[in-house]
């Protein structure tokens, strides 16, 4: 290989800056700038993977990443794009998909044994006898895996970005540059996506120079001097000249923000994008979108035609105008269009020894391409057709191609030449890059008459723009871009001044009608991805899949990583031509996102992770607290070492039950209500009566819904005529205070609801030497208990901060709720701690707060009740009014307790060396699993292990018993006991 | 009172200040005050408050005071200049139709600016807060980094700024989040 680098062969490269990399471990050498591919390439290294099902030894088809040939590995992450994949020093590449080496593959046994792995193969068997995909699985499972995943990687930074525009041009071809220019000029926010790290797309590489209107024939013998340089500049500058001056006006243009090395990867209702850019998914919202994404070059199908070496027409001219790797060896072209014939003319003006164009057709539509390729030496080989193409002696490269006679109804007859060759470059024609407009909804259609494509039906605000809408010419591809602009304005805004459609027209016939050449043995590729050749498409028909969906599905045809790019358009061809069908009448397959294959990681994007901390967090830590999730929320555990855990939990529950404990309840859901109707929407929506509930009293709220399940509970205090304060579960306030927002929305009472959980912070300090520590610290009002009784509501201030105290006994001792506002929580705790000092005062967490209200009885909402329960089943029937018309889930409620209960919770206690059973262990009867635990816990203060279950309600009463499942299948006997297990007559709290 | 001015308003980001391209300081402990209800327009404009003419915008009141509309019918005042006093945290009474909100102690502050802010903002909000879609004076009750977040973009000593005012249980882990949306700008 030759590597140049000038303004028009080697753009991309740096002749003056060198990389270096490894492949399988060999060194290589390529120009900054190179894809790891064209250095592979310019290092003779045509084998770069093995095809997935044969292991056929493979290499670029497009050198533009729309193929999976060039599947390769580094050590971190599988399954990249040798051709998209930039060169750089260091990086250590590795092919993929073999069984011992790459240039040796093992495998490569498979494709021997082809004949015995048809189509729908892995369908048929497997199956039989019964019991044996058991056996075939994991070998099955091996063998379809591509790369090999690094578990052991750290997982790179992958984050999300919105990005808004008016219009977004996706591809930035000569369509895409002059849509996104028109559309900026005309004062449209433009975000213009290209896939490539330059923009110019086909500009930078096609040989648009070489038309009817560049005729210039040197001598065929004219040897290269400087008048041969000034033609060959003639031949590109017009392109190049244009192209500048678009990515000029465009990278200036302040209305237009560009995307490098973006892939759009689908199209979502209303315009919404997501863009692949590296480590970054960036989600555009546009308001109108053109299509410029240009079309796929298809193959021709014959005998070899994956050989390494063997490539698209367009493939070539990247790697000799982009990359500026010139193949020494002799190269033909097999043309199926006049694109064919600009390909072998700008690569033999770059330097390469292209010796002949094999036309499928009679003759070239622009007679001067085919005069001026013979001018140049190129032998013109006129309605024939490479009927086989044979590697070198290795098997990895292309070494020949053996050339027959091919008429026109298909079929290749005698033989004509043996042409020596190491690269075949082919070009049967394009097929739209259709995939993001037919995600949209629209409809993709062929004329069978004339081989071509058309787009159709495209939703509203989207518009196409060059090659994707069937448009070669270049001035009309121009031209067609500015028309999408000029459309998308009028719809963005319909009084925006917009000049006339340009009017345009392009005759150009791109696509032959029949690029098949049946060999009778085989090896035709269809499918690259999944080695799938005419015959397995053609085979896929004759079993009786004649709809192109079910094609697809038996045969796999187009689920490879190419999507059907490449294979769409032959299988829609041949299943036509098996079904006797048109094309159109067979369709292709449909388009689905996303286009490429894209990284998890990718979607994941950065984690977020929101987690709430109370304003104590920081007092917590300073006391070892140990930190556990309660919700989005993080309380503290117990307070102490990890290994000192049940010590610790003991100690904190004897403090509470001796001494003073106190604990952070700022989690808990607050809801003020305040206004004229606060009173009468209290009383539809919670169970219990609230009417005329007295102010300066609380009331045990429970929230039914609408199918008289339990949904919520919490503490009312009535602070005024018209305010009452409300607390409801750390987990379920947002829903509880959406819920209260809903019914009022239908009641259209007078009052404000306000979730003022994070405004207010709290703390509850309990135990029997409670009420001295508030003493001890100061209190403006009396804490007596005459003055102060169980379940009463006051306003206080404590050392000046404004406090709204309640008499709670949720841990079943003399208790104060004190909640202020959250800025003054700190100062607070940290003087109750000071007062507390003398009284032997200990913070305890939510595991110490969990045994204290279970030694109670107390449920908790959410963990000792699930979607299903009912006030009955939880023994709330006492917290339901009895002679309210209304409340919310009553009709429910009453209908619910009209049946016989179906399970009950209930209190039970087994001895303190019992096998402990766990929250979720199964209660057992009559052999059968009936219901669970929803808690237990050691009791130190009773010295037995106690719990809430759900049992049958015959087996209720204290004093029954139940069994319970627990760990290793042990089952154990428990008894069922009344709740409080602790002070059952309620003194404690009401001391 | 004295001991309760030093302990009060402890924002759990301490006043943090980060500077830079784009800079972000944290205003919790500035004063900060609300009403909502079905009077409360005709309340304010009866005290010779200048409101903004509608929801979802932010003006300046006086030299020294923002007012946000968060509705029809509920107004956050703003003081970015001033410290928050003990009395600015009380459980204020409240009329019919007109009640005091608990803005200074339910939500942290954030001033954020720079030139880059809104493309910045793109990777924690979906709203399009460019200068072409969110100009200053606009407000937006939306979210960011998963978390409500009420964001407006106003004008502070000279320059244009944007608020943020998340939930203060979240004030670290919005912070954070910020940090590291913010770290590809140094």
């Amino acid at each position: 290989m030759k590597r140049v680098s000038n303004q028009y062969f080697g753009q991309w490269v740096n002749a003056d800056e060198k990389v270096r990399f490894t492949f399988e471990g060999k060194e290589i050498n390529g120009l900054a700038g190179d894809s790891v591919a064209s250095a592979l390439i310019a290092n003779n290294q045509w084998l770069q993977s093995r095809s997935f099902k044969y292991h056929r030894p493979r290499g670029p088809l497009t050198l533009c990443g729309h193929d999976a040939n060039t599947l390769i590995q580094t050590p971190t992450t599988p399954n990249l794009l040798a051709d998209h994949l930039r060169a750089e020093d260091h990086l250590a590449v590795s092919a993929q998909n073999y069984t011992g080496s790459l240039h040796f593959d093992l495998s490569r046994l498979l494709d021997w044994f082809g004949r015995f792995l048809p189509v729908g193969f892995y369908y048929k068997a497997f199956f039989k006898p019964r019991g044996i995909w058991a056996y075939w699985e994991p070998i099955v499972r091996k063998a379809a895996g591509l790369g090999v995943s690094n578990l052991k990687v750290k997982a790179p930074y992958n984050d999300k970005t919105y990005v808004f525009c008016d219009i977004a041009v996706v591809g930035a071809g000569p369509a895409g540059l002059n849509a996104a220019l028109h559309a900026a000029n005309s004062g449209a926010k433009v975000v213009l996506i290209e896939q490539e790290p330059h923009l110019g797309g086909s500009l930078n590489y096609h040989g648009f120079g070489y038309s009817s209107s560049s005729r210039a024939t040197p001598d065929r013998n004219e040897k290269p001097d400087a008048n041969k340089d000034s033609e060959i500049g003639e031949r590109f500058s017009t392109a190049a000249v244009q192209r500048n001056n678009l990515v000029e006006a465009v990278e200036s243009h302040p209305n237009i923000r560009v995307f490098r090395s973006a892939t759009c990867n689908a199209w979502f209702t209303d315009h919404y994008l997501p863009v692949l850019q590296g480590t970054r998914l960036l989600k555009l919202r546009a308001r109108q979108t053109i299509l410029a994404t240009g079309s796929s070059e298809q193959h021709v199908v014959f005998r070899n035609n994956d050989l390494p070496g063997v490539f698209m027409c367009s493939a070539l001219d990247r790697l000799t105008r982009l990359y500026g790797v010139i193949p020494s060896t002799p190269v033909v072209v097999l043309a199926g269009n006049d694109h064919a014939y600009r390909t072998a003319l700008s690569s033999k003006d770059g330097g390469a020894n292209v010796t002949a164009i094999i036309d499928l057709r009679d003759r070239c539509d622009d007679s001067a391409l085919s005069e001026e390729a013979h001018a140049r030496g190129i032998t013109l080989f006129a309605g024939c057709t490479v009927y086989e193409a044979a590697s070198s002696a290795t098997g990895h490269a292309l070494s020949k191609v053996i050339v027959h006679r091919f008429h026109s109804d298909g079929e290749a007859r005698e033989k004509v030449a043996t042409l020596e060759c190491g690269v075949l470059a082919m070009s049967a024609g394009f097929m739209p890059a259709y995939q993001l407009a037919c995600q949209a909804g629209a409809v993709l259609s062929y004329d069978d008459e004339t081989a071509q494509f058309q787009l159709s039906k495209l939703p509203a605000g989207m518009h196409l723009a060059g090659s994707v809408d069937s448009i070669f010419s270049f001035a009309a591809v121009e031209a067609s871009g500015r028309n999408a602009a000029r459309q998308a304005m009028r719809n963005l805004d319909a009084e925006v001044a917009t000049d006339e459609d340009e009017k345009f027209t392009c005759n150009e016939q791109v696509n032959h009608h029949w690029p098949f050449v049946k060999h009778p043995k085989g090896r035709e590729f269809v499918d690259f991805d999944e080695d799938l050749q005419i015959k397995d498409i053609v085979n896929a028909t004759r079993m009786g899949y004649r709809d192109i969906q079910l094609v697809k599905r038996f045969s796999t045809v187009g689920m490879g990583p190419s999507q059907g790019r490449h294979s769409a358009l032959p299988t829609a061809r041949l299943v036509a031509k098996a079904t006797d069908r048109s094309v159109n009448e067979t369709g292709v397959t449909t388009a689905r996102p996303p286009l490429t294959p894209e990284p998890l990681g990718l979607l994941a994007g950065r984690r977020f992770h929101p987690l709430r901390r109370t304003p104590l967090h920081d007092r917590h830590l300073c006391l070892d607290a140990q930190m556990m999730p309660a919700g989005s929320w993080q309380r503290p555990a117990f307070y102490g070492a990890q290994e000192q855990r049940a010590a610790a939990i003991q100690a904190e529950v004897n403090a509470v039950r001796t001494g003073v404990g106190i604990i952070d309840v700022s989690t808990l859901g607050g809801i003020e209500l305040r206004g004229p109707d606060a009173a009468e929407f209290m009383n539809r929506l919670y169970t219990f009566g609230f009417a005329k509930q007295p102010i300066g009293k609380t009331r045990y709220a429970v929230l039914t819904n609408e199918l008289g399940v339990v949904a919520d509970d919490g503490v009312a205090a009535r602070i005024g005529e018209n305010h009452y304060y409300v607390t409801a579960t750390t987990s379920g306030v947002d829903r509880v205070y959406r819920d209260m927002l809903k019914w009022n929305a239908q009641w259209r009472l007078d009052l404000d609801i306000a979730n003022v959980t994070s405004a207010f912070s709290a703390v509850n300090i309990a135990g029997p030497k409670s009420r001295d520590v508030l003493t001890a610290l100061g209190c403006d009002i009396s804490l007596e208990a005459d003055d102060f009784p169980y379940l009463a509501y006051r306003e206080a201030t404590l050392v000046g901060v404004p406090t709204r105290m309640m008499r709670v006994g949720f841990v079943g001792e003399l208790g104060y709720e004190l909640h202020v506002p959250s800025p003054y929580i700190g100062v607070l705790w940290d003087r109750l701690m000071e007062a507390g000092q003398a009284f032997g005062i200990r913070a305890f967490g939510v595991e110490a707060q969990r045994l204290l209200r279970l030694e109670k009885g107390h449920i908790i909402v959410g963990q000792d009740t699930d979607g299903m329960t009912q006030p009955d089943e939880v023994s709330l029937r006492w917290a339901i009014a009895k002679k309210k018309p209304f409340f919310v889930g009553a009709k429910s409620v009453e209908i619910l307790s009209k049946e016989p209960l179906e399970r009950k919770l209930v209190g039970f206690e087994l001895g303190a060396t019992a096998p402990q059973p766990k929250e979720g262990h199964l209660v057992i009867r009559d052999g059968d699993i009936f219901g669970s635990v929803t808690s237990c816990e050691y009791s130190p203060t009773l010295n037995k292990i106690i719990g809430l279950a759900y049992v049958h309600p015959d087996d209720s009463a204290s004093g029954a018993e139940v069994v319970i499942r627990t760990d290793n299948a042990v089952h154990v006997h428990a008894h069922v006991t009344d709740t409080p297990f602790y002070d059952p007559d309620n003194t404690r709290q009401a001391l | 009172m004295t001991e309760q001015r030093d302990n009060l308003f402890e924002s759990p980001l301490r006043g943090a200040t980060y500077c830079g391209a784009i800079s972000i300081k944290d205003y919790t402990n500035k004063r900060r005050w609300g009403f909502r209800g079905k009077d409360a327009a005709t309340a304010l404009r009866a005290e010779d408050w200048s409101l903004p003419d509608a929801p979802n915008q932010v003006v300046s009141a006086n030299e020294q005071t923002l007012v946000m509309a968060l509705s029809q019918r509920e107004f956050w005042f703003l003081d970015p200049r001033t410290e928050a006093l003990p009395k600015d945290a009380k459980d204020d009474a409240f009329t019919d139709g007109m009640y005091p909100l608990f803005c200074q102690n339910s939500h942290a502050w954030f001033v954020v600016n720079g030139d880059q802010t809104s493309e910045m903002m793109a990777k924690l909000c979906g709203v399009d807060l460019s200068s072409d879609a969110f100009k200053v004076g606009d407000v937006a009750q939306t979210q960011m980094a998963l978390i409500n977040c009420i964001v407006a973009r106003h004008e502070l000593d000279g320059e244009d700024v944007f608020s943020l005012l998340v939930d203060q249980s979240y004030a670290e882990y919005a912070l954070e989040a910020l940090l590291d949306a913010r770290a590809e700008y140094l």
